[in-house]
């Protein structure tokens, strides 16, 4: 019997991505070998590996990706640096305030990614903040630090840095009082305390942290062509290039897959790499971290300054952009784009809320992420404890094709898609639409959830059970509490992640249902008006004032800590 | 209720059967009924507007039908439409000049016809792969106050006080191609011998940048990251009235180059009357005049009275319109897949 409670517990979510996401994915294999495009060729023709054999022979393929893979390194290894310090200030934050903070967090995910990227060209434009900011106190304004591969990292590592403060917050604030007591009472300093003790025992919050980030930042898109502005080529942009604007569907679909292929590989290298870190996790015996004695004064004293300092570059990198997406709401300029304060107009606001374009999308938006939030987390749940706790054989290339949906880029599943199209349209637009969007949402559900599962203190179980709690009480007064913060977290990035996502909604959006980023997104490709910030600084403000009433009506804090 | 095998396999042929007939019958123009719904994929923003004002009120005024809008850029839109060929979700779709004429080699949409009424009034060369609903023409705009002179052809981009200085369009869109093409024909090429163009746009190299769309390039220039640029003069004409009145949009003596929007009914379209009334109401006096006086798009009709206060921002009359230069877009479209290949080597990065 117990032998088929992992598989069992596996299913519904095998089966979702089987039905929704495999046959477009294998369209794009098939696509992948064709020899030479055709938009109404048959689909099954002799396959052939001319797609692969050009894109090996040439050197600017090779580049493409290599840089691409570089970069999301790069924006991997500052979201880390940036995430610990503001994911340690969050875990430790009194749960009174902790609401207040999670805004810091939850409002740049709520934030549209165009126009995130928008307020990053506010930041480090010639005439921008930072270069205004400098010119103050005397230092030469850097003309030249938008479209560069920086420029991108940094719009990335903005983009990118809650998820990676989500992964670690959970294994952070998982961390007992008393192990910090045990340290302190041993002689460790905070600093020493933070690496020696919780920098170990969050090792699994890294990891999910750095595939996701890596994974995230290597199919990106949007934000590389705004700040990139075609200096910065990444393999997403080629893929969309190839896609959308050549119709050559063959190659796209070949580099989609040779990109998947590259990411997949260097994900596993991470997690291998952070896995040989924690030999504990398999049980096998491991050291302690110990820092040489001689090294101790000097974190003593660098520790709390680089932290602090830190902590305020990722604070304002997460809020100076909305910060400018805000004044921007109220500026009186005729496009988006334009820096500078012409004069104070409320017209973007007007045209949000009376010309009544937005409001629907809006809706759509609403109601499709809270639905795709749901399902993706009653199918994940349990394919996260079929994970962490009943191993059975074929688990790690089943996790290997749940995480897929990750590392594909969306535009691939979208090139797929298109194909697919017209058997897609029978579909209610609707069930469509969560279709997809459960499948952006699933990879990163199963990940956080997987990681909080693991963190469960199976000790409380068996205590329930020995005084006779039934398998259901255990879940609901034992099981669920505890996963209340994982729970919290995955449920706020499906969300997210669903109300923002574009690429593949905007193939598979129908003239009934648009969601609110499509629409922003059609305007931005003609002239986006500072409607699109004035609709960004109201979500801002809804967000803030829905974590003010949550922490009065329900007890936040019975969320977060466990 | 119980389906036998046999029921089922009737109900499989008779949908089988009746699919061909759905498929003719629809191509007849058939007169609309209340309650009709026409699907129009268009550009949001400025565009949306007007024609949800110009073009949507009236042809609802008459019909009673319903109008929904697919909004975004061509891309997605040729993209998607090329995935329905025959069974279209588009009914009238816009798309850029040289994708509509593609888009009528390949089947997706119809090639214009007398149907729409306001046909005849348009000039001739809006008479191809769709009905063109404005001219756009593409041009070098750049800052005056860096000029040591008033650009006045095309080969003034190669004076060296501009090195550096360039934001090259991005990709082989209209702005891109009208670049490359120009740059080809000036220097003794043409569209069959591109590789002349190529190489003199190599010469410009290094770019200040590459612009991807009219908002990146407009950024540019209020941030003093480049100084010139091939762009849409229309759009460039509002963004100097409102915002940067150093920008001069040249008219080079060897002409300005054609590009156009054109409004495209789809092949299989199920609303094929109402499809024409829609666009026969966008080539209208009211829609045209909204266009030119909003976003400077000249007319691609004859048949208008423009007021004196913006004609001469426009391009007006069979002179003006004879002028603009047109390419050979059956070789550029064949070409497309190398050159974009060329382009992405050697051009950008």
């Amino acid at each position: 019997m117990n032998r088929w409670i992992g598989p069992a517990l596996a299913a519904p979510v095998t089966l979702w991505l089987l039905l929704s996401f495999a046959a477009p994915m294998f369209v794009v294999l098939v696509l992948s070998l064709h020899e030479y495009p055709d938009p109404f060729g048959p689909l099954f023709i002799t396959p052939s590996i001319a797609q692969f054999r050009d894109i090996v022979s040439d050197g600017f393929y090779f580049g493409v990706v290599s840089e691409t893979i570089l970069l999301g390194l790069g924006v991997t290894v500052i979201t880390a640096l940036l995430g610990y310090p503001l994911a340690h200030w969050l875990a430790r934050m009194p749960v009174k305030y902790r609401a207040a903070a999670f805004a810091v967090i939850l409002i740049p995910l709520l934030t549209n990614v165009v126009v995130r990227s928008l307020g990053i060209i506010l930041l480090l434009a010639p005439e921008g903040l930072i270069n205004s900011v400098t010119g103050l106190i005397g230092i030469p304004p850097a003309r030249y630090m938008l479209f560069t591969h920086g420029a991108v990292a940094v719009a990335l590592a903005q983009v990118f840095l809650p998820f990676m403060v989500l992964a670690l917050y959970d294994n952070l604030q998982g961390t007992s009082p008393r192990v910090h007591e045990a340290a302190q009472s041993l002689g460790a300093s905070p600093a020493v305390r933070f690496l020696t003790v919780d920098l170990p025992l969050s090792l699994p919050g890294l990891r999910s942290g750095t595939v996701i980030v890596f994974l995230m930042a290597t199919t990106a898109y949007v934000s590389a062509s705004l700040l990139g502005g075609k200096k910065v080529w990444t393999t997403g942009m080629l893929v969309l290039q190839e896609a959308i604007k050549n119709l050559n569907a063959p190659l796209a679909a070949a580099l989609a897959i040779i990109m998947t292929v590259t990411g997949l590989a260097f994900a596993a290298l991470c997690a291998y790499s952070l896995n040989r870190l924690m030999p504990w996790l398999k049980g096998k015996p491991s050291n302690p971290w110990s820092i040489p004695r001689w090294l101790v004064p000097i974190i003593n004293i660098l520790g709390p300054i680089v932290s602090k300092l830190l902590l305020a570059i990722s604070l304002l990198l997460l809020l100076l952009p909305l910060v400018l997406v805000c004044i921007q709401s109220f500026n009186d300029v005729p496009q988006a784009t334009a820096s500078g304060f012409r004069g104070f107009t409320l017209k973007w606001y007007e045209a949000v809320f009376f010309a009544g374009t937005y409001a629907d999308a809006f809706w759509v938006s609403v109601q499709l992420a809270v639905t795709s939030m749901l399902v993706a987390l009653s199918l994940s749940l349990p394919a996260a404890f079929a994970l962490a706790r009943y191993p059975f054989k074929g688990r790690s290339a089943l996790l290997a094709f749940w995480l897929l949906p990750m590392s594909l880029p969306h535009v691939a599943i979208g090139v797929g898609m298109l194909r697919l199209l017209q058997i897609y349209l029978i579909i209610p637009p609707f069930l469509g639409l969560v279709a997809i969007h459960v499948i952006v949402i699933l990879p990163f559900a199963i990940t956080l959830l997987t990681t909080s599962v693991m963190g469960l203190d199976r000790a409380q179980e068996e205590a329930a059970a020995s005084l006779g709690a039934s398998p259901v009480r255990r879940f609901f007064l034992i099981i669920m509490p505890g996963l209340a913060p994982g729970l919290f977290a995955a449920g706020i990035v499906g969300f997210l992640l669903s109300f923002g996502e574009v690429t593949v909604t905007s193939f598979l959006t129908t003239a009934r249902l648009t969601t609110l980023p499509v629409r922003i997104y059609a305007e931005s490709t003609f002239s986006l008006e500072p409607t699109a910030h004035a609709i960004s600084a109201v979500l801002i403000l809804f967000t803030v004032i829905a974590l003010a009433l949550l922490g009065r009506v329900v007890r936040l804090d019975r969320l977060y800590a466990r | 209720m119980n389906v036998s095998r046999r029921t089922f396999n009737k109900l499989i042929a008779g949908a089988g059967l009746a699919a061909p007939f759905h498929i003719i019958r629809s191509a007849s123009a058939q007169e609309p009924k209340k309650g009709d719904e026409l699907v129009v994929g268009i550009w949001g923003g400025a565009q949306e507007k007007i024609v949800r004002e110009h073009v949507e009120k009236p042809l609802v005024e008459k019909y009673g039908c319903k109008v929904s809008y697919v909004l975004g850029g061509t891309g997605d839109r040729r993209a998607r439409a090329y995935a329905e060929r025959g069974r279209p979700s588009f009914d009238v779709l816009y798309l850029n000049i040289f994708e509509s004429r593609q888009a009528v080699k390949d089947g997706v949409t119809q090639a214009p016809t007398p149907a729409v009424k306001n046909f005849e009034a348009l000039y001739p060369s809006a008479r191809k792969g769709g009905y063109g609903v404005a001219f756009n023409p593409c041009t070098i705009v750049y800052d005056k106050t860096k000029a040591s002179k008033p650009i006045t052809s095309w080969k003034d981009m190669w004076n060296p006080e501009w090195k550096g200085r360039i934001a090259w369009p991005d990709g082989l869109g209209a702005e891109g191609i009208s670049a490359l093409m120009m740059a080809a024909r000036v220097w003794g090429g043409d569209e069959k011998n591109a590789d002349i163009g190529f190489e003199k746009v190599k010469e410009l190299k290094p770019f200040a940048a590459i612009q991807g769309s009219q908002a990146q390039l407009f950024e540019m220039f209020d941030q003093k990251l480049a100084d010139l640029s091939v762009e849409f003069g229309s759009f460039t004409q509002s963004y100097v009235e409102t915002r940067n009145p150093n920008i001069a949009i040249a008219k080079p003596v060897e002409g300005q180059a054609l590009s156009m929007n054109v409004a495209c009914i789809t092949e299989g379209t199920k609303n094929q009357k109402l499809a024409e009334e829609w666009i026969n109401l966008h080539l209208s006096e009211p829609c045209m005049l909204a266009y030119a006086r909003q976003i400077y798009y000249s007319p691609t009709v004859s048949n208008i009275t423009v007021p004196d206060d913006i004609k001469s921002k426009l391009v007006l009359g069979d002179a003006d319109v004879a002028k603009l230069v047109d390419f050979d877009w059956d070789v550029i479209n064949a070409s497309r897949a190398k050159w974009q290949a060329k382009y992405d080597r050697e051009i950008a990065g």
